[in-house]
């Protein structure tokens, strides 16, 4: 809401700097968007020329400035400014000037007097800039001019952002009421003529009282149009309106000063001689001023004779039945439209309004008469003809409820301790009905005031004119009681903190993705949540995976010249399940390039690999006995179809790890030939997981163990896990642990056969072993190996 | 020899040699010092084999005296070898000659995000204040987005809010959660007083990405619901989180403001951290920094969810991380966090 600080004048006598006023609204709770001042608020300061200028004699920065005056008169004054320079036409302020509140006195700067200054744009008041510099102005201006005569009266123009709640301040009547509250001032309405009218208004039919709780409006008949008076221009303007003609500009010149919105429609337009308010029929077809043709349904409010609308209620106009530069006799809408159906019918249209934005938020409905009273009087001045009475349809006054509390409660609320004379001044200042005579205090809000309607309405109120400093810090509470945190996001840090300690990065991205990257990563459309507005081509879906972000950070950063990456995020994915969205915290990496990339130790290249990966996966999921990694059967399309682990949490796969498919980095446009990575999300793993488990301590062995190699001779296609998988499950007297060391295809080893050499660590807990006891073991070791895989001792 | 003579031998030895041992240049020659005194036909060795030519009364005075010579010797030799020892050692570490300014070698470590460091800050802090972590959909009804916290169908309020609406299977009408107040109304249904949550988490607001709005941000909620709980007590708790996150000396202050959920609602702002509250270029010249918004819960919100608003009351505040976060850590641009640029990651 823009609020021009003259008009305001109009309703308050104020005697503030627009900074103060400034001021005053940040404390009241109406954010300053902007103050732009107009204007000039200085007395007494002229055009002069530079003609001569000197250093001081005590200063190094400071300058003596010769200005001719005119008429044969000159000055000699004390500057600093960085851009002064002879022949500039400069505005000089002489002793007895008036700067805003300052007059400006004969002044000693560093011993030398001077009896005036040359003014920046600041000083002036014009700006608030804080530059340094003086204002030098056009050459052509003669010598002598008023420097106020180039620039207009002075004023300032408030640009509030006016929270919804608080629909009375979009008037400059509503914000002096608020002033008057603040600071003590009667507010002083325009004086209206209160003519009665002669002749009957046009009759006025509400077919929906429920929609349209009160009009009022009446005819002016035989006006004629014309421009608007230049006060009234100026002020619209300053509002953003073009002003059109006196009107059309008097019905928004009211509404901007007391909050009513208002339209005047032809009454030549208007056929026989009652104004219908109605609902719409189903597909009514309706054209608005803007030419827009709307189609409508049963809910928009119209207003119309017995054959047509005119009007989409408080929102627009019908081209039909605008003003023109002819109108002869108009007919002036003055109501109070419900503010949720407003809402509702100017969103479903997409049609919006300064009358539409007023109504609702809620108007006033207790000001249609007032304000067509005002209006009445402006345009008889404007463009003269005769007003007929006042029709007010208004079957049920609307009054706020009766708020009962205790002073107590109100302190209570805030935690403070305000004396009660002062809430009584309070309150008695906003009340329409007041009443603390009795222990249980009552109060009722004017009708422009909707939003007081409990105490703790009344509370905010009392604290905002006391002023919010007066809520002190409270006295401290103890707070005893203790929650874990959700088990997700305990995983999530765990996981991200081992992930940044083994060299990864977290990353943030936007959840969004398009069907393209749903299909490259194998989800089907109908099982991803669809984004019904989305803002952006590409950004319909929420993610079901992170990578494809991830990849893109590979990218984003490749171009960069940043290839050694390890890159990871943590967040939730979403699908759908049967219809519903399912939530999952996901984890998900990206590894590629090389691992310690410092070419100044020309070191052994350190790139990642599959076991790299695996490592890291160790690292991270170790620590969880129901994990395990399995080859994938079937790899998802976007990894390699070789070489890809499921990580499977209690029997259930959880995620994959491996090598990015080479079409999938293509598509993705990364340079890096290998990129691994990993994805899996977290909910079995939160079933296995407490905050307040540990894991139980294995005793280190007390007794060195007995060390032996073994190397088999086993068919190429017998896999590790096979291998491990034999050891484990021999039933040995004594403790064992292994070591692969060495795997060997080729010379030595017949066709199609594999060596694999083992480190055997035999140990008992309470002893040294004997070497008949190793030697046992490792004999029954090597009969598994032979009875399960046919293993030969090489 | 007499007991004189040998008293003066003894003496003679012990100046001689001690001079010796401390001039030795190196190792070599203290080996030879110690053949040449103490070794088989070493000098006190020699003079000590007189000893046995005295008279049991001169051996209880001569005997010690040799043994105590001997000792000393012995010592002293020992003291020097070892010197001797370090300073060679020294003169061998002092010889290496390797330039410590040259780049370190890029042990890897990886780093959290910015925005995941301030929030684990905020959510630090709010721990010890005694608040519990808690969470709500991401994917949310528009009851518990809007409708229990007083955000009505039809209102402006809500359409300021630029939703993402998403398209399920759900007969509800489903939102991407526009703040992290849902977690507000999806608590306090389940849950009656005393309650002291925090819920930190992403939002989604259909806004444009540019330098200071992103469709994707982050907020933190904090509710507290108990018996007489005011504003006062949301001032002293909010003191204490800002105070924690930016500093001992941190002051804050509460303007009037409006939230549908709160009532009454204050903005809060610190004394800009930068300028000390005199005006600067973060502040714009107005000394303060606009933090978060709060205020006492909406009654109407408390009722919604079942908790009755005459016997408890609560406050309720919101802040972005992001805002934190950029404030803090000098970034100017909010997309900044979204890009994922290794040279800013590795910063943090």
């Amino acid at each position: 809401m823009k609020i021009l600080y003259s008009w305001l004048k109009d309703f308050i006598d104020l005697d503030l700097t627009p900074e103060e006023l400034a001021q005053k609204f940040t404390e009241l709770g109406i954010e300053v968007a902007s103050v732009e001042k107009k204007g000039a608020d200085f007395e007494g300061v002229h055009v002069a020329q530079i003609t001569h200028i000197e250093d001081h004699p005590n200063s190094d920065h400071l300058h003596l400035v010769d200005l001719d005056l005119g008429e044969g008169k000159t000055q000699r004054v004390v500057c600093g400014a960085p851009n002064v320079a002879v022949g500039q036409k400069v505005p000089l302020a002489r002793v007895g000037a008036r700067l805003g509140k300052m007059v400006l006195t004969p002044a000693k700067i560093r011993g030398v007097a001077s009896e005036g200054m040359i003014c920046s744009s600041d000083e002036l008041g014009l700006t608030n800039t804080r530059a340094r510099g003086i204002l030098v102005l056009d050459e052509n201006i003669p010598l002598g001019t008023d420097v106020r005569s180039l620039y207009g009266k002075a004023d300032a123009l408030f640009d509030l952002e006016i929270t919804s709640n608080r629909p009375d301040l979009l008037s400059h009547l509503g914000v002096a009421r608020e002033l008057s509250a603040l600071l003590n001032l009667p507010v002083k309405m325009p004086a209206v003529q209160n003519i009665a009218g002669e002749g009957e208004s046009l009759k006025v039919d509400v077919r929906d009282g429920a929609a349209c709780p009160r009009y009022s409006g009446r005819l002016i008949r035989g006006v004629k149009n014309a421009e608007s008076p230049e006060l009234i221009k100026e002020r619209l303007a300053a509002m953003g309106l073009n002003p059109k003609n006196a009107l059309v500009d008097i019905t928004n010149y009211v509404m901007f000063e007391l909050g009513q919105p208002m339209h005047a429609f032809d009454r030549k337009e208007i056929e026989g001689d009652t104004i219908v308010v109605r609902r719409a029929e189903k597909d009514e077809k309706f054209t608005l001023l803007d030419e827009r043709e709307l189609t409508l349904d049963e809910n928009a409010l119209m207003i119309g004779d017995e054959t047509k609308a005119t009007a989409l209620a408080g929102i627009m106009g019908g081209k039909n039945s605008g003003i023109q530069e002819n109108t002869t006799d108009i007919f002036i809408e003055s109501a109070y439209f419900d503010a949720p159906l407003t809402n509702k019918t100017s969103k479903k249209y997409g049609v919006s309004s300064d009358s539409s934005q007023r109504f609702e938020r809620g108007a006033d409905i207790g000001m249609t008469v007032f304000a067509l009273q005002r209006a009445t009087d402006l345009f008889l001045q404007a463009c003269g003809g005769t007003a007929s009475q006042i029709c007010d349809v208004y079957p049920n006054a609307y009054a706020n409820p009766v708020v009962r509390f205790t002073p107590a409660q109100i302190n209570g609320i805030l935690g403070t301790a305000i004396e009660e004379e002062k809430l009584k001044d309070i309150f008695s200042r906003l009340a329409l009905n007041f009443d603390a005579s009795s222990a249980e205090w009552t109060f009722q809000a004017p009708t422009h005031r909707r939003d007081l309607n409990h105490r703790w309405d009344l509370a905010e109120e009392a604290a905002r004119f006391a002023g919010f400093d007066c809520i002190p810090t409270g006295a401290s509470r103890a707070f005893v009681s203790f929650n874990d945190n959700p088990k997700g996001v305990d995983l999530l840090e765990i996981f991200s903190d081992k992930l940044a300690g083994l060299g990864f990065f977290e990353c943030k991205n936007i959840d969004f993705l398009g069907e393209k990257e749903l299909h490259s990563f194998g989800f089907e459309v109908k099982n991803a949540v669809k984004i019904k507005n989305a803002m952006a081509k590409g950004w319909d879906y929420l993610r079901p995976t992170l990578l494809p972000a991830l990849l893109k950070n590979v990218e984003f950063n490749e171009r960069r010249g940043n290839h050694d990456l390890a890159l990871f995020e943590n967040t939730r994915t979403f699908t759908l399940t049967k219809g519903f969205p399912t939530e999952t915290y996901t984890i998900a990496g990206v590894l590629c390039g090389q691992l310690t990339a410092q070419p100044f130790f020309q070191g052994k290249e350190a790139k990642p690999d599959f076991f790299f990966l695996k490592g890291v996966m160790q690292n991270v999921l170790g620590e969880f006995e129901n994990v395990n990694f399995v080859p994938s059967e079937k790899a998802p399309v976007y990894m390699h179809p070789k070489i890809c682990m499921d990580i499977v949490a209690n029997g259930k796969k959880i995620g994959v790890f491996g090598a990015v498919h080479p079409l999938t980095l293509k598509e993705s446009g990364i340079k890096s030939a290998e990129v691994w990575a990993f994805e899996f999300g977290i909910k079995q793993l939160e079933k296995s997981f407490s905050a307040q488990s540990f894991k139980p301590a294995q005793a280190a062995a007390q007794f060195p163990p007995s060390l032996r190699d073994l190397s088999v001779i086993l068919d190429k296609a017998v896999s590790y896990a096979q291998i491990k998988d034999v050891l484990q499950k021999v039933q040995l007297p004594v403790n064992l642990s292994f070591n692969l060391i060495d795997l060997y295809e080729g010379e030595h080893v017949p066709q199609g056969k594999k060596s694999v050499t083992f480190t055997l660590a035999f140990s008992a807990p309470d002893r040294t072993l004997k070497d008949q006891e190793t030697d046992q073991a490792f004999q029954a070791l090597l009969e598994a190996l032979r009875h399960s895989l046919g293993a030969e001792l090489r | 020899m007499t007991l004189q003579e040998f008293q003066n031998m003894c003496s003679e030895l012990e100046q001689e040699y001690t001079a010796k041992i401390s001039a030795a240049a190196d190792l070599a020659a203290v080996e030879e010092l110690r053949v040449a005194s103490l070794g088989r036909k070493g000098a006190l060795t020699e003079l000590l084999k007189n000893l046995k030519d005295f008279s049991i009364e001169d051996k209880k005075t001569a005997g010690p005296l040799g043994n105590a010579l001997k000792a000393a010797l012995t010592q002293a030799l020992e003291t020097k070898t070892a010197d001797l020892a370090a300073k060679a050692m020294n003169e061998e570490l002092n010889r290496v000659n390797l330039d410590l300014t040259l780049p370190a070698r890029p042990v890897p470590c990886g780093r959290r995000h910015p925005l995941s460091i301030a929030q684990k800050r905020m959510t630090d802090i709010l721990s010890k204040l005694g608040f519990t972590w808690a969470e709500g959909p991401w994917v949310e009804d528009e009851k518990h987005n809007f409708d229990m916290l007083n955000i009505p169908k039809h209102h402006p309020a809500r359409d300021a809010q630029d939703t993402f609406f998403a398209e399920t299977g759900s007969p509800l009408s489903l939102v991407l959660r526009t703040h992290t107040s849902n977690v507000q109304s999806r608590f306090m249904e389940k849950h009656q007083p005393p309650i002291r949550i925090m819920a930190p988490g992403r939002v989604f607001r259909n806004d444009s990405l540019d330098a200071t709005h992103s469709p994707v941000f982050h907020q933190i909620e904090g509710l507290y619901v108990d018996k007489n709980v005011s504003m006062a007590d949301l001032k002293r708790d909010l003191t204490a989180f800002m105070k924690g996150l930016l500093g001992d000396k941190t002051e804050i202050r509460f303007r009037p403001s409006f939230f549908p959920f709160t009532e009454p609602s204050a903005e809060v702002d610190v004394k800009c951290v930068f300028c000390g509250g005199k005006g600067c270029n973060i502040c714009k010249g107005t000394g303060w920094i606009e933090m978060l918004g709060s205020g006492v819960v909406n009654p109407q919100v408390l009722k919604n969810c079942g908790i009755d608003p005459e016997v408890y009351s609560g406050y309720a505040f919101g802040m972005g991380v992001e805002r934190l976060a950029m404030m803090m850590m000098n970034i100017n641009d909010i997309r900044t966090f979204y890009e994922n640029d290794l040279r800013i990651l590795n910063q943090f």
